[in-house]
């Protein structure tokens, strides 16, 4: 059995955990946790961090004890230099929070990249985790802002992400908000839709990770697929209806655009990629997915294929990492111009002051 | 004493000029040659100074610096009007000048924006100048004048508490008030400035305008502080300095505040032996800080299963508890054999980031068997399963 740890940082990050823990209650009503016990395909432990009270009040479906509070006198708005230092002021209590949670195969570090307390602490955390920890697989999921959020949130968005590359999680994976934003009208319920799509799969991958696989495969799989390419990619979902019984169309329909977190042409930039089937014994044509999988690596290269038996229509996740991500280089474009552009307007804004300063220069206050 | 001499060489002379005067009058009638004299006198601006039918006004001074004032000249039952500039040293005719019947006025020294010293040459026979108060002298100045009023939003604080502390500079006077800057007391050492200090605002204010400056601080020590008066400075139109201030404002800093845990334990209803019982917990704060982290843990002392928890647990953990608030919790424990049990509850907690612990005691006893209550045992399961939603209530509360 997987031990599991998921740690929700900052407000996205707390409210995918709190997702995930309102899925693992099995019914989406909100009286669940009332009549329901939390199951688990592994031994998963949670924890909500934040500097924000109000944030983690919110949540509904996280027991209070994996709430932890790091208390910060002036919050951390969207300032990332502040935000270290929090983490840095409570590093210990932290991380006692998170040992005393006993020993862990795989970590999930879910956090939005443009925020305040998640981009910041979410690097640092991994750190500590990678120093701590000693086979433990750290994997940042990432939720990118909208892209009319402001230049405060992109600069984040920018420099988080290259914080998270350089601490060597073995892989990030991607959710766009921008991208997943047409999927609902209004912002509350597009975060809620989104964060429950994240959640299900990464319950998903976890429970197909822990399962006797008819092919199999294994937490070392999915590390080598999370470090190939850039170390970073996403996660696609199809779960067929009834009409749509074919295999090869499900696995397909599993890395197209629609069906992703992130916008990839998974053909092209796919650069490692994991495939996984679930479904009931008789609707799982081994032979039928050995041959379209074999197809996809004709095109991909290396995919690592799982079956796992489970009664229910057909479900395929497919997990992948990516050789190139145009959408996050427009990103870091975007960050970069909004960049010059505050810098430009700091320094005209202190040229202007220097003009005025120069009106009194040799000037002596007289009384 | 100048003027006495004149005076008296004047009552000296006249018996010896009047004749020949009389004479050269009865002479030429027209050509008057009237004797010119000099006089000094020092005006203050509003002052006015008669002489003759002539009326010098001191309007103001313009610049002590440069020598220059206003004045104005005029002559009754006349409309000769002259309003002028004049800089000091420097002789200036009126009305065509002493010569001609006129005044020729000199400044001779400027004191001050307010009082000047002039001469005045003009016929004798205007007689000795003469002091007036001019209309304008009586009507109001127009000066600026500021009134300064410093407020804090909470004079009853403890340590570690955010104080703003707003300036209000209001110019109750009748003219702009310029180079206007205040100066609040240097930081005071009993807190920490977060925003907004020093305090500024505007460099000019007109007549009724009133600007503020609003800044916080945080407390770092206790004890009574004193916020000396914060002044104003401001100028007016003639680059005078005035100033003013707040009254100085007394703030009590009270020790900071902490959290105190008090835990509290309904008397255990003896249970019978076999029998279950509820056990409710409140742990409450009668602190005047929130306790965060709050974990409550028991120890009973019985050997194996002579009493134990059945439902629930006895220890349980709150993320923040405020003050004035309490938490309760409740859980069930099972009497397998008489006796009484000690249980030991212990409630460690944060409170201003050090750790604090509390501790109460008390006995749960376990009666010999009896059946009495026997028809209690229906309503058992809708108080389980009450406890058991309000334990999940608890859980996921936060
Ligand atoms: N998908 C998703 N994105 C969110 C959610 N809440 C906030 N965000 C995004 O997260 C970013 C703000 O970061 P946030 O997590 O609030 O900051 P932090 O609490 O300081 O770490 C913005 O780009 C939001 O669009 C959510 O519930 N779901
Ligand atoms: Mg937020």
């Amino acid at each position: 059995m997987l031990n599991v740890l998921m740690l929700g940082i900052g407000q996205c990050g707390n409210r995918i955990l709190d997702a995930v823990n309102r899925e693992s209650f099995g019914g989406s009503s909100k009286l669940s946790k009332y009549y329901s016990r939390q199951k688990f395909p592994s031994r998963v432990e949670t924890l909500a961090i934040n500097t924000a009270v109000n944030d983690l009040k919110e949540l509904k479906f996280t027991a209070a004890k994996d709430r932890l509070h790091v208390p910060n006198l002036h919050g951390v708005g969207a300032n990332r230099s502040i935000g270290k230092q929090g983490f840095w002021d409570n590093r210990e209590m932290i991380m006692e929070e998170i040992e005393k949670r006993g020993d862990f195969d795989i970590a999930f570090v879910m956090t939005s990249a443009s925020g305040g307390t998640g981009s910041s602490f979410t690097p640092l955390i991994i750190h500590e985790l990678r120093e701590r920890y000693k086979n433990i697989t750290v994997v940042a999921v990432m939720v990118l802002p909208f892209r009319e959020e402001g230049s405060i949130y992109l600069q984040n968005a920018a420099f988080s992400m290259r914080d998270i590359m350089e601490v060597e999680s073995d892989g990030i994976i991607l959710v766009d908000n921008q991208y997943l934003k047409r999927l609902s009208g209004d912002i509350k319920t597009a975060y809620d839709k989104i964060n429950d799509m994240v959640a299900e799969r990464i319950l998903f991958l976890i429970e197909s990770l822990d399962s006797e696989m008819l092919s199999v495969t294994d937490l070392g799989d999915f590390k080598t697929v999370m470090r190939g390419g850039l170390g970073m990619g996403t996660l696609g979902f199809y779960e067929s209806d009834k009409k749509t019984t074919s295999l090869t169309s499900a696995i397909e329909g599993s890395i197209k655009p629609g069906g992703l977190l992130y916008p990839a042409n998974v053909y092209e930039d796919a650069a490692r990629a994991m495939i996984i089937i679930q479904g009931s014994r008789e609707s799982l044509d081994v032979d039928e997915i050995t041959k379209s999988v074999e197809k996809l690596s004709s095109k991909i290269g290396q995919v690592f294929k799982g079956i796992v038996i489970k009664k229910g229509r057909p479900k395929v996740l497919s997990v992948f990492t990516l050789g190139q991500v145009p959408d996050l280089e427009m990103l870091y474009a975007q960050a970069a111009q909004a960049i010059q552009d505050e810098k430009g307007r700091k320094t005209r804004a202190k040229k202007q002051l220097d003009d005025a300063f120069a009106y009194i220069e040799d000037l002596e206050e007289i009384y | 004493m100048r003027l006495i001499y004149l005076v008296v060489l004047a009552l000296l002379a006249s018996p010896i000029l009047l004749a020949p005067m009389a004479a050269a009058a009865s002479d030429d009638d027209d050509e008057v040659d009237e004797e010119i004299t000099s006089r000094e006198f020092s005006f203050r601006a509003g002052d006015g100074v008669k002489i003759g039918d002539y009326r010098v006004e001191l309007i103001s001074v313009v610049s002590v610096m440069d020598g220059l004032i206003e004045v104005k000249v005029w002559r009754r039952a006349s409309d000769f009007e002259d309003w002028r500039v004049m800089e000091d040293h420097r002789d200036a005719s009126f009305d065509d000048g002493a010569e001609r019947g006129g005044l020729t006025l000199t400044v001779i020294d400027i004191f001050d924006e307010e009082t000047v010293r002039m001469r005045a040459e003009y016929r004798s026979d205007y007689g000795y100048p003469q002091k007036y108060v001019t209309e304008r002298a009586m009507a109001p100045k127009n000066l600026p004048k500021l009134a300064v009023q410093t407020t804090v939003d909470r004079t009853d604080i403890s340590s570690g508490d955010e104080v703003k502390v707003t300036i209000t500079v209001t110019n109750t006077g009748n003219d702009t008030a310029r180079d206007v800057t205040i100066q609040d007391s240097p930081p005071l050492s009993q807190f920490r400035y977060l925003a907004g200090y020093p305090p500024k605002i505007k460099n000019q204010l007109s007549p009724g305008e009133s600007d503020l400056a609003v800044y916080s601080m945080v407390a770092v020590t206790e004890g009574e502080v004193n916020m000396p008066a914060t002044v104003a400075r401001y100028a007016d139109s003639k680059s005078t300095i005035y100033s003013a201030s707040s009254p100085s404002i007394s703030i009590e800093i009270k020790p900071k505040r902490m959290p105190d845990l008090v835990l509290k334990v309904d008397p255990p209803v003896p249970i019978k032996r076999g029998g279950e019982g509820p056990i409710n917990i409140t742990v409450e704060n009668n602190g005047d800080a929130s306790a965060y982290r709050v974990e409550v843990k028991a120890e009973v002392k019985s050997d194996g299963k002579s009493l134990e928890v059945v439902k629930g647990s006895l220890d349980e953990s709150f993320f923040e508890i405020p003050p004035g608030g309490s938490e309760t919790y409740s859980a069930t424990v099972k009497g397998s054999r008489s006796g009484s049990y000690a249980i030991n509850l212990k409630a460690s907690y944060q409170g201003d980031g050090e750790m604090i612990q509390k501790e109460t005691a008390f006995e749960v006893t376990v009666l010999e068997r009896e059946y009495k209550y026997l028809y209690y045992l229906p309503v058992l399961p809708i108080l389980i399963i009450g406890f058991w939603l309000f334990r999940r209530y608890k859980e996921y509360k936060y």
